[in-house]
């Protein structure tokens, strides 16, 4: 069935030249690369606002497809627009149907949680056939990582630095993207990150078989943002996953399954304490309440999922705390 | 179809649409425009028309998805009104940029706070400097007529910008008065398929909408841009002529009115042109020298046709449907600007705003602007006068009595 | 007036170096002025950061074309064809730069006066990373004719603000202070300010310019090599050609031989080293960069 079994079948063509003015290690540019080449080249990217609106500053792009920079608020409707077009345009008989592309809207966590998530929810609810990827790196990282709706609890950010009178960064919660997209019961939904990479290809290759909209939130590990050797980003990725923070799972018309269970979950501290962005939770002193409440929360989450899908996991202890 | 018919101005706009054979429409509601695009899906889903019509979440994505499906190579016909031109305005400036030549109905509606329905042009002026081609119209013939020209000095390659044509709410937009509607094949004849260079397709990789770093590459493009649409006025000019071949109809940047000896003119745009129009005919009626200058094309500006039915006029009046909080009327500014280096300029050039809100502006109005005109020592230099009655005054002093309005703070 | 241009990398702390400058000399009395450029570029990529330091008040705003100091906080950008570090520096400016090797003084054929000094090694000695910003302002505001004691008050306060406190703070003070010694005092003689005439054109083309991009891949032309600390160096000897390192490169530098060994580009790797970490057999191993990528 599938052509994705083992990493060996990941496709050799490239459509993304070197030479982009990415930083060194960046995740999403991992997830980008895997999506182009399970994808192909007959490709237009809508793009809105975000670190990847910089892989093409003119007169330089790494593209060997087409790609169009729209707004911070609007890519989705920008891919209603080319799909339309070239549907009626195909209709009328104007343009063949090899000329025909695949309309794929690339945002960061800012356009798809916050900025563009009105117009998301327009594309999906009117059926568009698009896919979008949203490479989450769970803040605002071109503009110097401020707080965005899928900035997880406890995270430091530019805009909720840890301070004496908030130690612990970010007090809100990371919205369920995968959840409100779900609400609107597109044909296919999936979670992915850079570290399952076989997981992602096959998800790539599943959604293709639909029309209609095909979502993605990706895993991006962002060593900038988060502060963590390049070097480490499909680790922190693997962590992500391995600790349950990231589930893997996927959506067809509102059916959940997980596709990947980490049966035996490794404790949320090994993830966390890899990254300067959670380092004030650890240093000058460990705080164990903040620190478990994140465990709980992925606990709680596994256990619900267990529960609903029948498998088996064995989750990794809150740290107890004693009461003061 | 009737070759002349009843229409209001948002049906002659959907009329145009339609002959202009438009492939693709986004559309998202909003009062006075509506009616556009109402009838534009109605008839599609008739099997009347053959395009696409979309309604979107937002103008902000309308004109998103308007600028993008003018790139793929469709041709676009879109429409709106005052707060939503205003909530989809920074994509205004990228379809400008993006070179998708699209035409934009904008049905004047004055902007909120307060709300209000009805028109000035507040809305369609904040839009002057996009980089869109303006045209306004007076009628709801010229609505019609305007829009087709639109596309074709749109399309043109050597302008490759988007047009908005504006008509005033209520007055155009609602008001019915007989339209003369082109047959296809006419209009086909005028106006060629649309056929942009780049269009996103398979096999011919592009990029749009690349990040531009360093002052001078913007610097560059923006010129061209800026070159581009002030060569839209002579495309303009080239098809307006090859309109009134194919329907008998003129139509120019700048029209004049009773202009020849004029030595009193206004000028005007929109839709209360037709109401200064007959104060000009009274006052020739009474031996005043009076005249008319209606303002077409709004961008590029039209300096030297200005310029030129301006030069050697004792005095003018430029009427602004619009303010500029803490400056005055828009159009009263650019005009001057126009004059200055004329030189047997106006002695007098007066600034009148009025129609502010959609608020009503009599023949009578237009008539004391005249006189003011003939009595410039009556005037202040450079100061603008409000057109607001004394009737009028009265009104919002009782509502501000009936609002509980005592005039004093808590 | 004195004008400093500082060359770096994103993540390297030009600009913090700008501004213990900026404020050593404000410090000191002077009238300052500081401020980064900052583009597409991330870290890794080069970054220029600028101090104006006057007696008089700063009657000039925006980036530095006549410097007086050059300060190549990365040896590698000497090479690279967008920073160009040199540009403009005219004869008698001094490029300061970090180097762990050569002579400290030289002199090329422009009339530049080349002074060497090792940023990183005492930065990793002292402080355990390559981070450079406080050698480069010690050593700048050494050359600049600025005391000691302005430098550290400033470092302090840059520092502080950037929330490096207690026991790294005073490891900064501590590496500012060595390359504060170890800069020879110097005096700067450069031509005075050239009056250059301005030709005007029309940039006016006649015709539509679409800001289109049309050249697929063309990034490739753009080397990013130089951003490189370390380079991955695989051992074939031991290499299986599992295609894993080919897999997690995020920057398509690397390809695959006929045998789907890797080839590693090393005019476009950037140096993260995720094929280290990932190499399932540990065959590629990471070596510190000397040579200076042309």
């Amino acid at each position: 069935m599938t052509r994705y079994k083992t990493l060996r079948d990941f496709p050799v063509e490239e459509y993304l030249s070197p030479g982009s003015t990415m930083c060194a290690g960046c995740g999403a540019m991992l997830v980008l690369r895997a999506f182009h080449k399970v994808l192909g080249p007959n490709v237009v990217f809508v793009n809105a606002a975000g670190c990847l609106t910089l892989l093409q500053v003119y007169p330089y792009t790494p593209n060997k497809s087409s790609w169009m920079y729209t707004a911070f608020a609007s890519a989705p409707a920008g891919a209603q627009g080319i799909r339309d077009a070239l549907d009626i345009l195909m209709e009328k008989g104007r343009v063949n149907s090899f000329e025909d592309l695949k309309v794929v809207v690339v945002t960061g966590d800012g356009a798809a949680y916050d900025i563009g998530l009105q117009s998301t929810s327009g594309a999906i609810e009117r059926g568009l056939d698009f896919y979008y990827l949203v490479y989450d790196n769970e803040a605002y990282g071109n503009t110097g990582f401020q707080k965005s709706g899928a900035t997880p609890y406890g995270s430091a950010t530019a805009t909720t630095p840890p301070t004496e009178r908030n130690p612990t960064g970010y007090t809100g919660v990371k919205k369920d993207l995968f959840e409100i997209w779900r609400s609107h019961k597109p044909p296919y939904i999936a979670t992915v990150a850079p570290s399952h990479m076989v997981d992602m290809l096959r998800k790539i290759e599943t959604a293709s078989q639909f029309k209609g909209p095909k979502l993605f939130i990706a895993f991006s590990s962002c060593p900038t943002g988060w502060g963590f050797d390049p070097s480490l980003s499909v680790r922190i990725s693997r962590l992500a996953v391995e600790c349950g923070i990231w589930p893997l799972k996927e959506s067809v018309y509102g059916k959940v399954r997980h596709t990947y269970i980490p049966t035996v979950l490794k404790p949320v501290e090994e993830y966390l304490r890899h990254q300067n962005r959670f380092r004030h939770l650890f240093t000058p002193r460990k705080q164990e309440t903040a620190i478990a409440s994140i465990q709980e929360q992925v606990n709680n989450y596994w256990l619900e999922a267990a529960k609903n899908e029948g498998f088996r996991i064995t989750v990794a202890k809150p740290v107890t705390i004693a009461p003061p | 179809m009737r070759e002349v018919d009843m229409l209001t101005g948002n049906v002659a706009a959907a009329w145009a649409a339609r002959i202009a054979d438009v492939d693709y429409i986004p559309a998202y509601p909003i009062t006075p425009q509506t009616e556009i695009i109402e009838t534009l899906a109605s008839w599609i889903s008739q099997g009347l028309m053959k395009a696409k019509l979309v309604q979107l979440e937002s103008e902000h994505s309308m004109l998103t998805a308007a600028g993008t499906a003018s790139l793929s190579g469709a041709r676009v016909f879109t429409a709106t009104s005052s707060q939503g031109l205003l909530y989809g305005f920074e994509m205004l400036y990228n379809i400008a940029g993006w070179r998708a030549p699209l035409v934009l109905v904008n049905v004047s509606r004055a902007v909120a706070a307060p709300i209000t329905l009805e028109p000035d042009h507040n809305d369609v002026l904040a839009a002057r400097d996009s980089g869109f081609i303006q045209l306004h119209a007076e009628k709801c013939q010229e609505v019609l007529d305007l829009i087709l020209i639109a596309y074709r000095v749109a399309e043109d390659h050597r302008v490759m910008l988007p047009v908005i044509v504006n008509m005033d709410g209520f007055y155009l937009s609602f008001t019915r008065e007989p339209v003369y509607i082109p047959s296809k094949t006419d209009v086909e004849e005028f106006l060629p398929p649309y056929n942009p260079p780049h269009p996103f397709r398979a096999g011919r990789p592009v990029v749009k909408g690349a990040a531009v770093l360093g002052g001078h590459i913007y610097a560059y493009f923006k010129h061209n841009i800026h070159e581009s649409l002030l060569r839209a006025g002579d495309v303009f000019k080239e098809a307006a002529a090859g309109f009134r071949e194919v329907t008998g109809r003129f139509h120019s940047p700048v029209e004049g009115f009773l202009l020849d000896d004029a030595e009193y003119v206004l000028v005007v745009t929109n839709s209360f042109t037709s109401i200064a129009r007959k104060a000009v005919v009274r006052l020739r009626e009474k031996g005043v020298p009076a005249g008319l200058v209606k303002l077409v094309m709004l961008r590029p500006f039209p300096s030297s046709d200005i310029m030129e039915k301006l030069r050697g006029r004792k005095a003018v009046a430029v009427f602004d449907q619009n303010i500029s909080p803490g400056l005055g009327g828009v159009i009263y500014n650019e005009v001057a600007a126009a004059l200055y280096h004329v030189k047997n300029r106006p002695e007098t050039l007066l600034s009148a705003i009025g129609g502010v809100g959609g608020k009503y502006t009599t023949v009578e109005e237009f008539e004391h602007v005249f006189h003011m005109l003939m009595h410039p020592e009556k005037t202040q230099p450079g100061k603008p006068v409000f057109l607001f009655r004394a009737d009028e005054l009265a009104h919002v002093q009782t509502a501000l009595r009936l609002a509980g309005y005592t005039g004093e703070e808590t | 007036m004195l004008r400093i241009r500082f060359h770096g990398r994103g993540g390297q702390g030009v600009k913090t170096s700008s501004r213990i400058l900026g404020r050593a000399a404000f410090s000191a009395g002077f009238f300052a002025q500081d401020f980064p450029i900052y583009g597409a570029e991330r870290r890794g990529a080069p970054v220029t950061a600028f101090t104006r330091i006057s007696h008089s008040p700063i009657m000039e705003r925006g980036y530095i074309f006549n410097p007086h100091i050059v300060v190549v906080m990365d040896e590698t950008l000497l090479a690279d064809a967008q920073a160009r570090p040199l540009e403009d520096l005219p004869r008698g400016g001094v490029a300061l730069i970090n180097s762990a090797r050569g002579p400290i003084f030289s002199e090329d054929q422009a009339g530049h006066v080349f002074m060497r000094i090792n940023f990183t090694d005492p930065a990793l000695r002292i402080i355990g990373k390559p981070i450079v910003s406080v050698s480069a302002a010690a050593a700048a505001a050494k050359l600049c004719g600025l005391r000691k004691q302005h430098v550290e008050e400033a470092v302090r306060e840059e520092l502080s603000e950037l929330g490096v406190r207690d026991e790294l703070l005073e490891k900064n003070l501590m590496l500012m202070s060595e390359t504060y010694d170890n800069t020879p005092r110097y005096s700067i003689k450069v031509d005075e300010e050239r009056v250059g005439a301005v030709e005007l054109v029309d940039p006016a083309s006649g015709r539509v310019v679409y800001s289109d991009v049309f050249a697929a891949g063309n990034a490739v032309h753009r080397a990013t090599g130089n951003w490189r600390v370390f380079r991955p160096v695989v051992d074939y000897g031991k290499c299986t050609g599992c295609k894993v390192c080919f897999i997690y490169c995020p920057d398509s530098a690397i390809s695959l031989d006929a045998e789907n060994k890797p080839v590693i580009d090393y005019e476009h790797c950037k140096g993260c080293l995720i094929c280290v970490v990932e190499c399932p057999i540990r065959a590629i191993s990471s070596v510190r960069e000397v040579e200076i990528f042309a």
